[in-house]
């Protein structure tokens, strides 16, 4: 839900300037305290290169008196975000793909006698299809002899939940939803398998980073530390660069990802089923889509070659790794594949529990496509209807749904190994959970399956 | 070959975080200062390997020269 007044939540920390909302339209303030580092971003022609290459996101000097306090030096417009997504949410290529960003930014801005102040992977976004930074106050002057202060940060939001996934398990990159400032180089080498001790690259940056860091934990830092020349610091980008490219992690064999395989949708009932949703999404018109349960996107693409921005989410990691690869080799612009739980959605954290927001708050959204869905969330996870109806109606305006009954072999499959405890789970039980929140607009039954799709509009988010 | 190298890369380099960074542990954390110092460690010692991969093209230049002209 985009506010329209106010400071956004997750800009407090940097005083170098922060967000905020002013008539629908997103500012941000860049303080007196950056001014030194932004007229040098500017002038230097850094913002202009990053801009050219597509790595920084754009954005417009606006009228000083929008500023909401004293110690504004410049109002900037940047360009906006359509949809903000969190690491916790990244398959492993998109996170591999936001930290060479990182360093290819932090190796351009030397050039320019700039340097990164942070490398948070918060600040990257995905947008049009590729990692993009969003902080433009994340540079500063770069003094000489100066080691890299987000090198900690560097390894912890990036290279550390990268090595979990590709030595341990996919699933670790969820540790960057407990730990706000990435994951902590202790834990992951605590986590790691021994055989990583035997690459340079994790055995430095990882293992022996973290011990060094528990050995100069009590200790102050001398105020004439040994300079660190800037050769010394693009070899360290360099091996850096080096590291998180040798990980690697293959999707395969996960229940998911070879989906599509062994459904029991015959060749036409899939083009039966492809072309029902398309004309549905061709009268609704959305603006946005989040396809729920998207699994490898295939049907989140009707949506996205229509130019319809579209959030393709699903479970599991492996399928949702597909999906971006694809995006990435067809240079997809409109599709943005996330790893998300729908039963168990990303929730705010951070202080105040609203630094990072939880994805009903980045709701509602114009439509939403839940395709072969509604079975597993009523009879793999007991929920009644109504509450899956309840649910569906904060979240969008308008509602693809794909109802599969209990003599579908899919269904029946979930049913084999519990009682069917189910008694209302049919179309009419269906309908009647939905109709306190929904109008049903069409109904079409897709041929050669005794599956249905439904049009439906919410009733609380009716005219908006 | 690539392997021994490695091998006599990691070793030394272990040894020589070992005696740096003994093993002890603290009730409150501050990475920081410990990542601050451990990178001119890192990059002192990682610089060697990238100036012979920046510099690679000028010795090996060098050391053909050298040789040509010993052979001369």
């Amino acid at each position: 839900m985009t506010p329209s007044e106010g400071t956004v939540p997750s800009s407090f920390r940097d005083p170098s300037g922060f967000l905020f909302w002013h008539q629908n339209e997103l500012y941000r303030q860049v303080n007196g305290a950056y001014k030194e580092h932004y007229d040098h971003l500017i002038a230097s022609g850094l913002y202009r290169e990053l801009q050219a290459e597509g790595m920084l996101i754009g954005h417009e000097e606006r009228d000083l008196k929008l500023a909401r306090s004293g110690a504004a030096y410049k109002i900037i417009r940047p360009a906006l975000v359509p949809f903000i997504s969190y690491p916790y949410e990244w398959c492993f290529s998109q996170l591999k793909d936001a930290a060479l960003l990182t360093l290819a930014i932090q190796k351009t801005a030397l050039e320019y006698g700039m340097s990164l102040k942070d490398a948070s992977a918060y600040n990257v976004q995905f947008v049009s299809g590729r990692p993009l930074l969003i902080d433009t106050l994340s540079f500063e002057k770069y003094p000489a002899g100066r080691p890299w202060v987000a090198y900690r940060q560097f390894c912890q939001h990036f290279l550390a939940p990268l090595a979990l996934m590709a030595y341990g398990d996919v699933r670790l990159n969820q540790l960057s939803r407990l730990h706000l400032d990435g994951v902590p180089l202790d834990l992951a080498s605590s986590l790691l398998p021994d055989r990583t001790r035997f690459k340079f690259s994790l055995l430095s940056h990882i293992h022996l980073h973290a011990r060094s860091q528990k050995r100069y934990a009590d200790k102050p830092l001398k105020s004439k530390q040994r300079p660190m020349g800037r050769f010394a610091l693009l070899a360290l980008l360099n091996s850096l660069e080096t590291a998180v490219k040798k990980l690697h992690w293959q999707p395969r064999g996960s229940e998911w990802a070879e989906y599509y395989g062994h459904t029991n949708y015959s060749d036409q009932a899939l083009e039966f089923k492809e072309k029902i949703v398309a004309d549905f999404l061709e009268r609704l018109q959305p603006r946005h889509v989040w396809d729920i349960g998207a699994n490898t996107g295939v049907f989140s693409r009707l949506a996205s070659v229509r130019g319809i921005l579209t959030v393709a989410l699903d479970i599991d990691a492996a399928a949702v790794e597909k999906n971006y690869r694809q995006c990435r080799r067809d240079n997809e612009k409109c599709l943005l594949p996330l790893v998300g739980d729908v039963t168990n959605p990303s929730p705010g954290i951070g202080w105040e529990n609203r630094e990072r927001l939880s994805l009903l708050q980045r709701g509602p959204v114009d439509t939403i496509l839940a395709l072969a869905l509604v079975h597993h969330l009523a009879i793999s996870n007991n929920l009644p209807l109504g509450k899956i109806a309840e649910f569906f109606s904060c979240l969008c305006r308008n509602l693809i749904l794909e109802f599969i009954p209990k003599s579908d072999s899919q269904v029946q499959r979930l049913l084999a190994t519990r009682d069917d405890i189910f008694p209302d789970y049919h179309a009419a039980g269906l309908e009647k959970e939905f109709q306190p929140y929904f109008t049903i607009e069409r109904r079409e039954a897709i041929a050669q399956s005794e599956r249905i799709l439904y049009i439906m509009r919410s009733r609380s988010h009716a005219g908006r | 070959m690539n392997f021994f190298k490695n091998a006599l890369k990691m070793s030394i380099l272990a040894a020589g975080c070992l005696l740096l960074f003994p093993v002890r542990i603290y009730s409150y954390i501050d990475p920081g200062t410990g990542s601050y110092i451990f990178q001119i460690i890192i990059a002192a010692f990682v610089a060697v390997s990238f100036a012979v991969k920046v510099y690679w093209h000028k010795i090996k230049k060098f050391l053909g020269q050298l040789f040509a002209k010993k052979e001369k």
